[in-house]
């Protein structure tokens, strides 16, 4: 047994028994395989997310990450401060952890072991603090085998500072020369160097759901783990993205992919999850999902912003392309344009759909002639201009005989019954026939 | 009222009683409308900040874009102007020559009901946007109180543009304005205002809408003009 539920602690199963010793005592014991190979991966995503608290972050296996926290203290507000930052961190993420300081990796781990929470500060002598931790922690993240351990426990060894207390020659000679070096380095007498994890260069995350869903929010609220995940990747490179891919796994059938996609680089995780719940509104799935995966690659370094004593002045600008972000995701990339005009008499192609936030081109020529706010998709026909007044006209508009769309009309402004303005023209080639084309609103 | 009550109610800060017998003095001042006629029947002197704004007209071309086109000019650079669910294709053209903005204009074309309701909503909300028009065909009294609710809390003004038929239905709309055309001017007739009711219409004259002081008749004598120039002849033969 590796560990058990509250309610199997209750029952008396305990970690460390074997298996038929937990069912005897707990015969409606549900037993799950331990999966290291997942175990390494959570560590290993851990080790991403942990690298928004300083650059230093140590994968130390099986279970233990060590963070290198002494350049980024006074930012956190001191090891209680950044204590509670990673428990808070950590609670989305459904993690949790044994924490504990000390001036050593070493210490740090045996004390996360033990006294999960305490801190031991660098003073004169602190590694006295050491002292009273039982002697197996020596096993514990060193290479202190066994059969030491046993022997040690055989003299009468039984807390660290026993051993300490122990003659070193009389050690050395009964091969345990291993346990003098593991105690330099808890105490800090002998380098203890750490190879520092460095993030992947792309980000891939999979989560495998516990029921397959075919619902929004518990999907949104799965991916939200992800989305953390990924916004601590990029807070670890110091980058930004603008796009990212989550897949959503079905039984048999091909991945759903969301694209998410946004105006600018940025890694807050909260805006990527708002933007994907946008697409899976918009979205019928087609099977329930089984499991989801986030792809993100390039990302783009963007520099850390400052905080402003008077506000942010950027807020308005973030609002705006925020509304922009939403907006695509919900009613998709067509809906959401501009218009510009272009150069061109034709009034069906004086016009084009652009892209919101660009500037519209400076050098159109002013048109002949006054121009309605509201053009029809398609010119309507009229029966008769009976029931109008023409007002003002007629300006030919004769152009196109080149590329097939030829056309030669002249155009009136014309008042209706309602005395509305109607842009209206007569169609001359072919001959005959009234049609309103626009309105000046 | 009472002489006592009188100077009771005029010593409380502005804003905070408005008596129904005379135009409301809102904290915020409005922003102006362009129109100096229609400015001075509104309280605030503008356009409210906001608020909900109804704009009722049965058709298009009355000048319905012209009204707000002043006010469309002088909004803050570095937001949308969100026009949600235009009847017709706002024609870039004619808008460029009136100056306004193109590249902060934000058209949205939603499919259905609901997801006008639902971009308006955001284009509120989202704080990026600093006006809203929205054209909404229907809509019962629980949709206009939220996007009323939304419009107040964002301080974005939302110009909602509806049938005329839609005046016999209440409206949570601090302003109703009904709009039409007379004798190539825009008559406005205030349905509801914080204030006593309008005795005739304003007639504002639009300065977008195309010269029509002189209305000469054309339909009597039609005269059909010369083409401009000759159809080209020889290498491109026109098709026929």
């Amino acid at each position: 047994m590796a560990a058990a539920t509250p309610a199997a602690l209750a029952r008396g199963v305990e970690p460390g028994q074997g298996v038929a010793g937990a069912l005897a005592v707990a015969p409606s014991l549900q037993l799950r395989e331990r999966d290291p190979a997942l175990e390494a991966a959570t560590l290993a995503e851990f080790a991403v997310w942990a690298a928004q608290f300083t650059p230093c972050v140590s994968i130390d296996p099986p279970d233990a990450l060590v963070l290198e926290t002494s350049g980024s203290l006074r930012l956190f507000g001191g090891v209680t401060g950044l204590v509670r930052r990673i428990r808070a961190g950590l609670l989305p993420l459904g993690l949790d952890a044994a924490i504990a300081a000390a001036p050593t990796p070493l210490a740090a781990r045996w004390l996360a072991r033990t006294h999960s929470g305490r801190q031991i500060r660098a003073a004169a002598e602190w590694w006295r603090k050491l002292d009273d931790l039982p002697v197996e922690l020596l096993g514990d993240g060193a290479e202190v085998s066994r059969t030491t351990l046993d022997l040690l426990h055989g003299i009468g060894a039984r807390r660290i500072g026993d051993v300490a207390r122990l003659p070193r020659d009389g050690l050395a000679r009964r091969q345990a020369s291993v346990v003098l070096d593991t105690l330099a380095r808890a105490r800090g007498e002998r380098p203890d160097p750490r190879l520092w994890f460095l993030p992947p260069e792309r980000f891939e995350s999979r989560l495998v759901l516990p029921t397959s869903l075919l619902h929004t929010e518990p999907l949104l609220f799965a991916a939200g783990r992800l989305f953390s995940g990924l916004s601590a990747w990029l807070a670890a490179r110091h980058a930004g993205l603008d796009r990212c891919r989550l897949h959503l796994e079905h039984e048999d059938r091909p991945d759903t992919v969301l694209e998410i996609v946004t105006g600018a680089p940025g890694r807050d995780d909260g805006r990527l999850l708002m933007l994907a719940r946008e697409h899976l509104a918009a979205l019928k799935l087609p099977a329930p999902v089984e499991a989801l995966r986030l792809f993100a690659d390039n990302p783009v370094v963007t520099p850390g912003r400052t905080q402003d004593l008077f506000g942010d002045p950027d807020s308005a600008r973030d609002a705006a392309a925020l509304l922009l972000d939403r907006l695509r995701a919900r009613l998709g990339r067509e809906a959401v344009r501009t218009v510009h005009p272009v150069s061109e008499h034709r009034p069906e192609r004086a016009w084009c759909r652009a892209d919101p936030g660009r500037p519209a081109p400076r050098s159109t020529p002013a048109a002949a002639g006054p121009r309605p706010l509201w053009l029809m998709n398609e010119p309507r026909a009229l029966e008769s201009i009976r029931s109008l007044t023409l007002l003002r006209g007629p300006e030919r508009i004769e152009s196109g005989w080149w590329d097939g769309a030829d056309m030669r009309r002249d155009y009136y402004i014309a008042r209706a019954p309602d005395a509305a303005l109607w842009w209206v023209f007569e169609q001359l080639d072919p001959p005959g026939g009234w049609y309103v084309h626009g309105f000046f609103g | 009222m009472s002489a006592l009550a009188q100077t009771a109610l005029a010593a409380l800060p502005p804003g905070l009683v408005w008596q129904a017998d005379r135009l409301a003095q809102p904290v915020e001042a409005g922003i102006a409308t362009g129109f100096a006629a229609l400015d001075a029947q509104l309280p605030g002197g503008g356009w409210p900040r906001n608020a909900l704004i109804e704009l009722l007209s049965d058709s298009p071309g009355i000048g319905e874009i012209g009204l707000l086109l002043p006010v469309l000019h002088t909004l803050p650079a570095d937001r949308w102007i969100v026009w949600v669910a235009p009847p017709h294709l706002p024609y870039a053209p004619a808008l460029a020559a009136a100056g306004m903005p193109l590249e902060r204009l934000l058209l949205l074309e939603p499919d259905s009901h609901a997801e006008i309701l639902w971009a308006v909503r955001q284009a509120l909300a989202s704080g990026g946007s600093s006006a809203v028009l929205a054209w909404l065909a229907r809509a019962d009294t629980a949709a206009l109180r939220r996007l009323q609710l939304a419009a107040e809390t964002s301080a974005t003004p939302l110009f909602l543009f509806r049938p005329a038929s839609a005046a016999r239905q209440p409206s949570p709309a601090v302003l109703r304005l009904r709009l039409a055309a007379r004798d190539g001017e825009l008559a406005v007739d205030i349905l509801k205002r914080r204030g006593p009711g309008l005795a005739a219409p304003l007639r504002l004259s639009l300065p977008q809408r195309p010269g029509l002081r002189r209305t000469p008749a054309l339909n009597d004598a039609l005269v059909r003009p010369d083409p401009v120039r000759p159809a080209a002849a020889g290498i491109h033969a026109r098709r026929r």
